[in-house]
């Protein structure tokens, strides 16, 4: 039995930004549920994935074949690589139970590639569950400020 | 201005000249012969299917609003308000039955006619508001939901100008056992630091997907994806192909359709068995055995219609130039009407893999196009070599002109178009007229 902190979900916020923005994603990808969905809206803050085209809407495996893609070496829109560091905070937990929780977070992450700096901004939403004896992502929301605009090039993991 | 014959030299058959995507006095030349004389996409009519529902839209550079009445017909009004400029409508889709300019209060109902002046009798006895009305799209015309405008008023009949484009938008549409499409499901919208007719190129070049797109099929596309890269080798049997009016096809249509068979794309993904049941009874319902076999195995195509649509996939997309090296790009998925939901996200989900800003495929198309907008920068090297496949290209008896699927066929045709617009500077008399009574 388990029950997350925001101490603990700081953590795991703050190793899981660290492993993306070195991009190493294998070693994220072990962060995750096999069950877990990965979504980020496009247009809104995502109210039914079913009725609306996404940015992502990745299940473990499309993740996982995304981020296959990314280590091909021929994924030209990250030949070279975004090169990013994103910061985290406003940690909130919500509806924190036994073994489950959700935390709310802000994020702001700058990127720089071929020679072209942008700010991206948005919030997280982390659905988290304890499992053989670890906190585990779940579920994990993206939603960009930008959402409703034209946005170049969003194929790093964000 | 560059010169006519300037513009001439540098669009020839099978090579055209760095200069056309870079440099801004051909974009503005662009902008007025493209985009200002012709037949211009503009949304999908389900995007604003109740009255009182707009989107804003631009044709060319100039701001427009794409607006439903409350007699349910549509209309085009430039997003300018006739007092002193100011865009009169700030979201990009809404309803509202009128549109107000907060700048003096000015108003107008959604066909563009000023029906709000705020204390009036400032104005002159002779001061007419019936002069005041919005500046309207000249022509407004509808093919299977799909909107076009016109700024001038001398185009042929839209559904002339779409010619051989016809045929695929037909099929396009009745793969719903209703015959129609809903585009209600939210827009990918990217861009690029490039020239627009990038876009409007790639989305019908077949030569590309081998080497663009390798990552997306050795990876994302799953176990089909190295069947799919035998479609764009130098031995695949299918075909690109000119259809008039500087539209064209990537045709990736089996050769010896299976009947009945769904080869289609549009069954790729998790459906079950129950929903593609389901949905082929419908078409079968509808079309017959003949017609359906004909939809199902010929509608694998990418359709291009000049200057800014491309039909790709689930998806209609509208290519907005903004400047020389500059573009937008709004691409509009679709669903079928009168199938089981889980047909519909499957189209969804299959769609969003590969377009999209975070897309598995898209993306890399649009880094070639800054990589050529780079390129283009050199000078001594001023061509850009679109001769493949014009010794072995074959013209069939409707006039389509057929190539291999790896050809620049459909390039030579948009350009070939783009060279008689651009070099037409016979203003008529009557657009002539028709622009001094805006300006007098």
């Amino acid at each position: 039995m388990a029950k997350l902190s925001r101490a603990d979900a700081e953590d795991i916020l703050y190793a899981e930004a660290r492993l993306l923005d070195e991009r190493r994603h294998d070693e994220w990808l072990g962060m995750l549920t096999t069950d877990a969905m990965y979504w980020m809206p496009a247009n809104s803050d995502g109210v039914d994935p079913n009725r609306e085209i996404a940015l992502v809407y990745d299940n473990f495996a499309k993740m996982r074949d995304r981020i296959g893609r990314l280590a091909t070496g021929v994924a030209h829109a990250q030949s070279p690589p975004s090169k990013t560091r994103r910061l985290v905070s406003n940690v909130q937990i919500e509806s924190a139970v036994e073994n489950a929780a959700t935390i709310h977070s802000a994020f702001i992450l700058y990127e720089l590639r071929r020679g072209k700096e942008r700010i991206f901004a948005g919030r997280y939403e982390h659905r988290m569950r304890y499992e053989a004896g670890s906190w585990k992502i779940a579920g994990k929301k993206v939603v960009l400020v930008n959402s409703d605009e034209v946005i170049d090039n969003l194929t790093f993991i964000i | 201005m560059p010169s006519q014959i300037n513009l001439g030299e540098l669009v020839q058959d099978g090579r055209v000249h760095r200069r056309i995507y870079l440099e801004q006095e051909i974009f503005e030349l662009e902008m007025e012969r493209i985009f200002e004389r012709n037949w211009v996409f503009l949304g999908h009519e389900s995007e604003i299917a109740a009255p009182g529902d707009y989107k804003t839209t631009p044709i060319g550079t100039q701001p427009a609003i794409m607006t439903r009445d409350e007699d349910g017909e549509i209309h085009v009004v430039m997003n300018r308000c006739m007092h002193r400029g100011a865009t009169i409508c700030q979201d990009q889709r809404g309803n509202s039955s009128s549109f107000r300019c907060w700048y003096h209060g000015w108003t107008y109902n959604n066909k563009g006619d000023l029906i709000g002046l705020p204390y009036a009798d400032g104005y002159g006895k002779d001061f007419d508001r019936r002069r005041f009305g919005l500046v309207k799209a000249a022509r407004v015309e509808k093919y299977r939901g799909l909107v076009f405008g016109s700024l001038s008023p001398e185009v042929e009949k839209l559904t002339d100008y779409l010619a051989g484009a016809k045929y695929y938008i037909d099929l396009f549409m009745d793969l719903s056992p209703e015959g129609e499409v809903e585009a209600r499901s939210g827009t990918h919208k990217y861009g690029y630091d490039g020239n627009w007719k990038f876009q409007m190129e790639n989305g019908v070049d077949g030569y590309h997907p081998n080497f663009v797109h390798q990552a997306f099929f050795e990876t994302q596309a799953g176990p089909i994806g190295r069947k799919v890269m035998q479609l764009f080798t130098g031995n695949s049997d299918y075909e690109s192909k000119a259809l008039g009016n500087g539209h064209s096809l990537l045709d990736m249509s089996p050769k010896r359709p299976t009947e009945g068979r769904p080869t289609s794309n549009i069954l790729r993904g998790a459906t079950s068995q129950g929903a593609g049941a389901t949905y082929m009874s419908g078409l079968l319902a509808r079309y017959g055995q003949e017609r359906t076999a004909e939809i199902l195995s010929a509608s694998n195509v990418n359709l291009a219609v000049f200057p800014n649509l491309l039909i790709i996939g689930i998806q209609f997309r509208n290519t907005m130039p903004r400047s020389a090296t500059r573009t937008d790009v709004h691409l509009l998925p679709t669903t079928l009407k009168g199938v089981p939901d889980e047909i519909n996200v499957a189209r969804l989900r299959a769609h969003e893999a590969f377009y999209g800003s975070a897309g598995g495929g898209a993306p890399d198309d649009v880094e070639m196009f800054n990589r050529c907008t780079d390129g283009l920068r050199v000078k001594g090297a001023e061509w850009l070599e679109l001769s493949r496949g014009i010794e072995r290209e074959q013209v069939d008896a409707d006039g389509i002109t057929i190539g291999h699927i790896t050809d620049e066929v459909p390039q030579r045709a948009f350009y070939r178009r783009w060279k008689a617009l651009m070099c037409d500077d016979s203003q008529s008399q009557q657009l002539k007229t028709l622009r001094m009574a805006r300006t007098s």
